[in-house]
C-alpha cells in the first residue's frame, strides 16, 4: 500500500541569504522521477532526521527542475536547516493543498505582507500573461526583513511593485505606513482579483480596505497558515471549522471563510 | 452459545495464533487487556471504562526507522482478537476504517484484527442513552462492521446465553472451522441507517454551525481545566502528532505518530508562537465541532458515539448530555438528559 508518509529525498543546492535570519534554499530532487509539477500556493513537507517535519510553501518559478523554500529561522527544524550547507540533504513530501486559482481574464492585486510575500513568488515570476496585469503590495517592517531584494528590478519589468515599510528606516526612501496605507496612497488597479498573505493580524484590515475599494467576496483569496503535521487532512492541527487547511486549503476565497468566526 | 462454549471458543482462537484481547474486572472497573485464560474475561455486559482504540489506533507507533536519509517503514502487525467490543466501540470502529483509510500502518493492523463484538452497556448513573433491547439487536448490527457479534439472550431461569452473528466472511469461516454452525449472518447495509440519521444530531449539527447560543461555550471555557481526559477515554478522538526520537547513534531514530488532544497548549502553535485555540472556550468548542459537526460534513454519521466515557471522567463535571441538550436549547416539559445517540 503507497505509503503518503514515506519522504523523498532532496539535496540543497544553493542558499542565499535573504533577510536577517531567512534564508532561501534551492532543492533538487535527489531522484528526478520523484519531482512532480506544483501550482503556486501549493506546499510542501520539509524535514530533517532527528528534527521533524514542517510545511513550506514553494516560492519557485512553476515549471522549474529546482524547487526553492524561502525559511525563517524560529523552531528547532528551521535553526537545524539554517546551519545546512550546499550538498546537504533534506527530506520532501508534497506538494499538498489546492494551490492559487488560475485566473486569466482578470488583472491581479497581490498583497503580502512579512513571510507572506513567499507564497505569492511563483506567481510574479510566472507572470507575463497577455491582457493581465499584475500590482503587488508588500509590507515589512523594517530594511533588514526585505526579502527577494536583489529581484525587485527583474519583477518591476511585468509587474507593478508597492513597498512598505512600517517605519521610517536609515536609508530608506520608499513608501512609509502599514500595508493598508498603500490602499490610500495608490491607484489600485482595476478588475482585479485581490490575493493576500500574511500575518493574521494583517488580514482584517486589509480585508477592509478591500471592500472598500469594491472587491466582490468571490474575487479575494487568503492563503492561510496553520499548524500541520500530516499535511493530507488526518492529524487535525490545521482544521478551520470543518475546513483542513492542509488539503481544502491553504487558498481560500473569502467568501468560502467569511462565517467561520476562528478564519481569520 | 453457552458460555462454557464461549470459553473453549476463545481457547481455541488463542490456539489459532490470536492474542486476545478483552474486558477484565480489575477491583471496581473494567480494563481493556491481552488475556492468557478465556476465565479472566469479564462477561457481565457492563461497558469498560476505557474502548478498544489504542489497539487499533495505538499511543504511539513508529512509522519509519531512520538512518540519516532512508526512512524504513515496517507494517508487520500481529493477529488479535478483539473481544467484547461494545456498540458504541463499534461505532469508532467505523470511523477509523473512513479517517485512516488510505494508511497502511491501520490497514496492516486491521487485516490481522479480529472484531468480536458484544452488547455492554455504560453503567446506570448514565441513563440518558438509549437503552440496547435485544429487538434492536439486528436494526444496529446491519450498520456496524464486526466479524462477529455476541448478542445477549437470557436463558429461563439464570444465566445468559449468547446469540451469534456474523458480519463477514471471515467470521463465518472462523465459527465453522471451530465447529459451530447456530449463527445468522448479518450484511452490512452501510453506517447510516435507512431513515438517515437522528433528527436531534442533525438539530445539533445545524445550531453549532450557525454558531448559535455562544454563551455555552463562554461558560464551558471557565468550568474546563483542559487535562485532555476526555479525549484520552474518548473512542473518536484520534488526533495526532509527528515525533522524531533520536537515537544516540548520529542521524538515527525512529519518526512516531502518537495521541494528542486539542487541548493541549501547543495544539494550533506556529511558528512565532501565535495560537488559533488560544482560549479554554475555543478548545472546548472545536472539540464539540469535531465531533458534531466536521465528522458528519466529512463522512455524513455523527463523531460522538454516545458512550458517555467523556462525562465519566471530567474532573470538572462536564456532561456530554446536558451541553447537548443546551446546545439545543431545551424544549419545555423535556427532560434535561438527551437520548440522541
Amino acid at each position: 500500500m503507497k505509503n503518503p508518509y514515506q519522504p523523498k529525498t532532496a539535496i540543497i543546492r544553493k542558499i542565499q541569504p535573504q533577510a536577517s535570519e531567512i534564508k532561501l534554499f534551492t532543492l533538487e530532487f535527489k531522484n528526478q522521477k520523484d519531482r512532480l509539477e506544483f501550482i503556486p500556493g501549493q506546499f510542501i513537507e520539509i524535514g530533517i532526521p532527528n528534527f521533524g517535519e514542517a510545511p513550506f510553501a514553494v516560492c519557485s518559478r512553476p515549471g522549474d527542475i529546482e524547487w526553492q523554500i524561502c525559511v525563517r529561522q524560529a523552531g528547532s527544524l528551521t535553526t537545524k536547516l539554517h546551519t545546512l550547507k550546499v550538498g546537504d540533504m533534506v527530506t520532501l513530501r508534497g506538494p499538498y493543498g489546492n494551490g492559487f486559482p488560475q485566473i486569466k481574464d482578470k488583472n491581479l492585486l497581490l498583497i503580502g505582507g512579512g513571510l507572506g510575500l513567499i507564497p505569492l513568488r511563483p506567481l510574479i515570476l510566472a507572470s507575463g500573461e497577455k491582457n493581465q496585469k499584475i500590482q503587488v503590495f508588500y509590507g515589512a517592517r523594517h530594511t533588514k526583513d526585505l526579502i527577494f531584494k536583489n529581484e525587485y528590478k527583474l519583477w518591476e519589468k511585468s509587474v507593478d511593485l508597492y513597498l512598505t515599510l512600517d517605519k521610517e528606516c536609515p536609508g530608506w526612501k520608499g513608501h512609509i505606513g502599514l500595508i493598508t496605507t498603500l490602499f490610500d496612497d495608490t491607484k489600485i488597479i482595476e478588475n482585479a482579483v485581490a490575493i493576500l498573505c500574511g500575518p493574521p493580524v494583517m488580514y482584517k484590515f486589509v480585508l477592509e480596505k478591500l471592500k472598500e475599494a469594491n472587491f466582490a467576496d468571490s474575487d479575494i483569496f487568503l492563503s492561510l497558515e496553520r499548524r500541520m503535521h500530516c499535511g493530507i487532512g488526518v492529524c487535525q492541527h490545521c482544521t478551520i471549522g470543518s475546513k483542513y487547511v492542509c488539503k481544502d486549503g491553504p487558498i481560500f476565497r473569502y467568501d468560502e471563510i467569511k462565517n467561520l468566526p476562528e478564519a481569520i | 452459545m453457552t458460555k462454557l462454549q464461549l470459553r473453549k471458543f476463545i481457547n481455541w482462537l488463542g490456539k489459532e495464533g490470536y492474542s486476545i484481547i478483552g474486558p477484565v474486572k480489575e477491583g471496581k472497573q473494567i480494563s481493556i487487556k491481552g488475556i492468557t485464560k478465556p476465565k479472566e474475561l469479564d462477561l457481565s455486559g457492563c461497558l469498560p471504562l476505557y474502548s478498544f482504540k489504542k489497539y487499533l489506533i495505538p499511543p504511539k507507533e513508529i512509522l519509519f526507522e531512520y538512518a540519516g536519509q532512508q526512512f524504513k517503514s515496517q507494517l508487520v502487525s500481529k493477529k488479535q482478537a478483539l473481544f467484547g467490543m461494545s456498540i458504541f466501540d463499534l461505532k469508532a470502529l467505523l470511523l477509523y476504517n473512513h479517517v485512516f483509510e488510505k494508511d497502511p500502518y491501520y490497514q496492516a493492523r486491521r487485516q490481522n484484527t479480529l472484531i468480536i463484538g458484544q452488547v455492554r452497556m455504560p453503567p446506570p448513573q448514565f441513563p440518558s442513552f438509549q437503552i440496547w433491547q435485544e429487538k434492536y439487536e439486528e436494526d444496529v448490527l446491519e450498520h456496524l462492521q464486526f466479524d462477529i457479534f455476541l448478542g445477549s439472550q437470557r436463558k429461563n431461569g439464570k444465566g445468559i446465553n449468547f446469540r451469534i452473528y456474523t458480519g463477514t466472511r471471515i467470521g463465518q469461516e472462523i465459527l465453522e472451522s471451530f465447529g459451530y454452525k447456530n449463527y445468522e449472518h448479518i450484511q452490512f447495509a452501510g453506517p447510516i441507517k435507512e431513515e438517515g440519521v437522528e433528527p436531534q444530531i442533525l438539530e445539533v449539527r445545524e445550531k453549532m454551525s450557525k454558531y448559535f447560543n455562544p454563551k455555552i461555550w463562554e461558560k464551558l471555557g471557565k468550568i474546563c481545566i483542559e487535562c485532555g481526559k476526555c479525549s484520552l477515554v474518548c473512542p473518536t478522538c484520534f488526533c495526532f502528532d509527528m515525533k522524531d526520537e533520536p537515537d544516540l547513534k548520529k542521524s538515527q531514530g525512529i519518526r512516531t505518530r502518537r495521541w494528542t488532544t486539542c487541548f493541549y497548549e501547543d495544539f494550533s502553535e506556529i511558528a512565532g508562537g501565535h495560537k488559533f485555540l488560544a482560549t479554554t472556550s475555543e478548545k472546548i468548542h472545536n472539540w464539540y465541532w469535531h465531533k458534531f459537526v466536521r465528522i458528519p460534513d466529512e463522512y455524513s454519521f455523527p463523531g460522538c458515539v454516545g458512550c458517555s466515557r467523556c462525562s465519566m471522567v471530567c474532573p470538572a463535571g462536564i456532561d456530554i448530555c446536558k451541553v447537548l441538550s443546551s446546545i439545543r436549547g431545551r424544549k419545555k416539559g423535556e427532560p434535561e438528559v438527551c437520548k440522541i445517540l
